[in-house]
């Protein structure tokens, strides 16, 4: 049923002329969403939706309020209200069809080496920070160097290391917003996703943590940023992909389509 | 009216009922479930207490041990029955309620039809000893409570503060959908924290054969009072148990001695209501964003 009403699938498949690093032989697949329906009860919010992200990619995606990005990462993390669809992270499926019990297997899809960086602050507001990044490093490797990984978080965000001992509930939204995203790339993860990272924050506090994202060294994992203001993604990531109504629609890598469109 | 006796009932009282209302607060803000089965896990640990003296050895220790350790199987068995089950169930809050009253009823049932009504009694576990202190006698049962509950409480807490998996209890006790984002497992954290609250309920049946006898109901008052302590005291938050729990047994004892036994719960539950009337979120609830569905 999917190919025939294929808007959303014809556009999305990526053009691998234009997006990724690399050579189109070496692309590994990190993320592969095929089909995929979420929402929360009787409401659909995702509609049959493919996405393919790649090792070493950074994708931005944008869209409206309420126009499902934010349920699409909650649908890659099974914390939608329903779901279904296949997803395959790094070549294990773990999608499934369901009907309830949200975040039921979400531990387990983070092991697999998912990190959300939520939107707006999901943070624990009496522990400190540092207890915080403890809470990110959660799969046993991860756990076990946590020391390092915590070096290399206080690299990015170099404002956090006076702050690791005092109750994040008492920090201000940026420093909350550093300790959130640094609890993210605590993770042993292979895809990051960050959802509207600027949210909220000043203009100028905004873009040094963007600044800060785009600092992260990706490696082989891939990281997609949600977010609403193209002028901070510009330049920055990969390609830019934009969803509507629950749906992707139409790509672009940065330099071409987003750029023409604001000079007009 | 002797004010040394009223004084260390107090606190013996407290200790007793702090470590159950801090039970029943942990399960609460970190699993959202009330568990009402606590009554049960209350008399089944002092069952096993009994068995371990009557079975194994009389000794103080053991007897406590055997306590603690059929507490927590009594917490593992409602995790199993009534956590793992219906956890990511629409209106968990309810269905989990019901859920433990019914393993509270059917338990206590199965308690009495497998021992018996009549009530048993414990050996005195930390011995017969006393201090004179001033004009009072110290008992060796009361600084034993006390010394007791304090300790495990202390060791509770801190295994909170510094291990991982205490980290893990805090975080679903402080914002469960980001815990969930972060990776920790629901069922088995809840695992863990109904293993340790059934520990910490099995040492107050214990700690409190020492003053009153073990029977098949014997859990239902001191669970009340476990969760109305908790209540008052503003549920998921630890310190506040504390405070309710010394001001409750100051309560309970001042009740007792003055007014008589038999209005103890009357005087306490007039008392919770003036403090919930004054302060609805009990007396250090958390305002944040924790747990309200």
């Amino acid at each position: 049923m999917m190919p025939a009403l294929g808007d959303a699938a014809a556009l999305v498949l990526p053009d691998r002329q234009v997006s990724g690093p690399g050579s189109a032989a070496a692309k590994k697949e990190v993320l592969n969403v095929k089909g995929l329906s979420a929402g929360y009860g009787p409401m659909r919010v995702i509609h049959d939706l493919d996405l393919i992200v790649y090792a070493g990619e950074r994708v931005g995606l944008v869209g409206l309020n309420g126009h499902g990005k934010s349920t699409l990462f909650y649908a890659i993390a099974g914390l939608t209200g329903w779901q279904r669809g296949s997803i395959r992270l790094n070549g294990t499926e773990v999608g499934r069809t369901r009907s309830q019990g949200p975040g039921r297997y979400t531990h387990l899809v983070v092991r697999r080496g998912l990190a959300l960086i939520p939107q707006g602050d999901e943070i624990f507001h009496g522990l400190t920070a540092e207890e915080h990044l403890d809470s990110g490093a959660f799969t046993p490797r991860a756990w076990r160097e946590r020391a390092e990984r915590k070096r290399k978080v206080l690299d990015i965000f170099p404002p956090l290391r006076k702050l690791l001992h005092i109750p994040v509930g008492r920090l201000s939204g940026g420093e909350r917003r550093m300790v959130s995203i640094g609890r993210g790339l605590m993770a042993e993860a292979s895809l990051f996703l960050v959802d509207e990272p600027s949210l909220g924050l000043a203009p100028k506090i905004g873009k040094g943590v963007m600044a800060a994202l785009m600092s992260v060294e990706l490696g082989d994992s891939a990281m997609v940023i949600a977010e609403q203001n193209i002028s901070l993604l510009q330049g920055r990531v990969d390609r830019i992909i934009g969803m509507h109504v629950g749906k992707l629609k139409g790509e672009a890598s940065v330099g071409l389509g987003f750029q023409t469109r604001r000079e007009a | 009216m002797d004010l040394g006796f009223i004084l260390t009932n107090a606190v013996v009282l407290a200790c007793i009922y702090g470590t159950l209302a801090i039970g029943i607060s942990i399960t609460w803000s970190s699993l959202g479930l009330i568990n009402l089965a606590y009554g049960f896990i209350f008399a089944f640990a002092g069952y096993g207490a009994w068995l371990a003296a009557q079975y194994v050895l009389t000794n103080g220790a053991v007897v406590l041990a055997a306590g603690i350790l059929t507490g927590a199987l009594g917490g593992l068995i409602v995790c199993a029955l009534a956590f793992i089950p219906i956890h990511d169930k629409p209106n968990f809050t309810v269905r989990g309620l019901i859920a433990t009253l019914a393993i509270n009823l059917i338990g206590t049932q199965s308690l009495m039809w497998w021992f018996g009504p009549r009530s048993k009694s414990l050996p005195e576990v930390f011995g017969t000893w006393k201090i004179p202190l001033g004009n009072m006698v110290l008992t060796a049962d009361k600084v034993g409570n006390v010394v007791a509950s304090i300790a495990m409480l202390a060791i509770v807490l801190k295994w909170m503060r510094s291990s991982r998996r205490g980290l893990e209890i805090r975080a679903m006790m402080m914002n469960p959908h980001a815990a969930s984002i972060v990776g920790i497992g629901v069922r088995r954290t809840g695992f863990y924290v109904l293993a340790i609250t059934g520990g910490l309920a099995g040492l107050a049946s214990v700690l409190l054969s020492q003053t009153y006898y073990i029977a098949p109901f014997g859990g239902l008052t001191p669970m009340i009072k476990g969760v109305s302590i908790a209540l008052c005291g503003g549920l998921g938050s630890v310190s506040g148990a504390v405070i309710a729990a010394m001001v409750l047994g100051l309560n309970e004892a001042l009740t007792s001695v003055v007014l008589g036994g038999q209005y103890v719960l009357i005087t306490q539950f007039l008392l919770i209501i003036a403090v919930l009337l004054v302060r609805p979120r009990g007396i250090a609830g958390i305002l944040d964003k924790a747990r309200e569905a």
